[in-house]
């Protein structure tokens, strides 16, 4: 019976010890957040067409230059939010990287309207069927993706993103850096 | 009139405009791409799959299921895509390696330990509590005897009987 008791004591002391550290382990992190597995890879290939032109855009139409991509859409207030960011960020560092705004879970028309009212400093793609989204890993808009001069995905931003925070991620793809080894909540 | 209200409102609220999904498959391809779409985690969800949510999200994913399928993609290669992009994450059943192995084996490791436990304590039967062995005597009488020592009344009965 004693030792039954000890062993009773000591699976205790075990499931306590690994309840302890899984709640350790994952203390202060978003249960929401999404895992992002494509920083350090390189960029999935695409295929989208530009919205006003109609014309088809790839990834190779962007090789030997940084690219800014920003996922959005014309119902999300915070897109709303942190388009005149991406506005000054296209105009200030045109020099340094392409910017390129790709309107998803919306409607051509609708995207059409949010950029008469709001401005369009940079090109704009629809993707209709959500694939180059889903193909970059995208887990919702706002978000914005920073791809090296070589087309490796430095890492990318979920959510409104700021000015500081832009021009930090536009100096990293000027001067590459290791990329960060998770994606980054603002 | 407050139908009206509601619906004006509603109207007025930003809300992602809902596409149509790709067009479904022949049966067989589509009967797999839903099966996939069970095991796959939408990405905007609360731990629903991309075949249940109604999301636009989720359709985006499902769409890309299929057009994996159509593709001729085997269903690791589909799941491989997903992992590559979301991680382990983006699978509903973890799956059976390493770490994971406690999520697996946990329950039935408990069920096992639970009967252990069971079995030893019926085994053995309930250990005696202190205040009945201190009232026990070491070596005393058997029951029978003891109980009728205490009782005045047997005691009265059996002396009445000798008579």
């Amino acid at each position: 019976m004693k030792g039954m008791k000890l062993w009773a004591t000591v699976a205790a002391a075990a499931a306590c010890a690994a309840l302890i550290w899984v709640m350790a382990a994952n203390f202060g992190k978003d249960p929401h957040e999404v895992p992002f597995m494509l920083s350090g890879k390189p960029a999935p290939a695409f295929t989208v067409d530009e919205i006003g032109s109609g014309q088809s855009r790839t990834l190779a139409s962007y090789a030997g230059k940084p690219l800014v991509v920003n996922f959005w859409a014309s119902w999300c207030e915070p897109c709303k939010a942190e388009h005149p960011v991406l506005e000054w960020g296209a105009r200030n560092f045109a020099s340094q990287a392409s910017f390129i705004g790709v309107v998803f879970e919306d409607t051509e028309d609708n995207a059409k309207d949010f950029l008469q009212r709001n401005g369009q400093a940079f090109p704009q793609m629809l993707d209709s069927t959500g694939r180059m989204a889903v193909d970059y890993g995208c887990s919702g808009v706002p978000e914005t993706y920073f791809i090296d001069a070589k087309g490796t995905i430095l890492t990318k931003h979920i959510g409104p993103i700021d000015p500081r925070t832009l021009a930090d991620y536009i100096r990293k793809l000027s001067s590459p850096q290791p990329a960060p080894s998770a994606s980054d909540n603002p | 009139m407050i139908a009206l209200l509601a619906a004006a409102l509603l109207a007025a609220t930003p809300h992602a405009p809902q596409r149509e999904a790709s067009e479904p498959l022949p049966p067989e391809q589509e009967a797999r791409v839903q099966l996939l779409g069970k095991q796959l985690r939408c990405a905007v969800c609360q731990g629903l799959s991309i075949a249940d949510s109604p999301s636009s999200m989720a359709r985006a994913q499902l769409d890309t299921v299929r057009s994996l399928v159509k593709e001729g993609k085997t269903d690791q290669e589909i799941f491989d895509y997903f992992i590559a992009r979301y991680g382990e994450w983006a699978l509903l059943a973890p799956p059976a390696h390493g770490f994971n192995w406690i999520v697996w084996a946990g329950p039935a490791l408990i069920l096992v330990l639970g009967a252990f436990i069971i079995s030893r304590l019926v085994r053995t039967g309930p250990e005696p509590s202190q205040a009945s062995k201190e009232a026990a005597p070491p070596s005393g009488p058997p029951k029978q005897d003891a109980a009728e020592a205490e009782d005045p009344y047997l005691a009265a009965v059996r002396a009445e009987l000798k008579k």
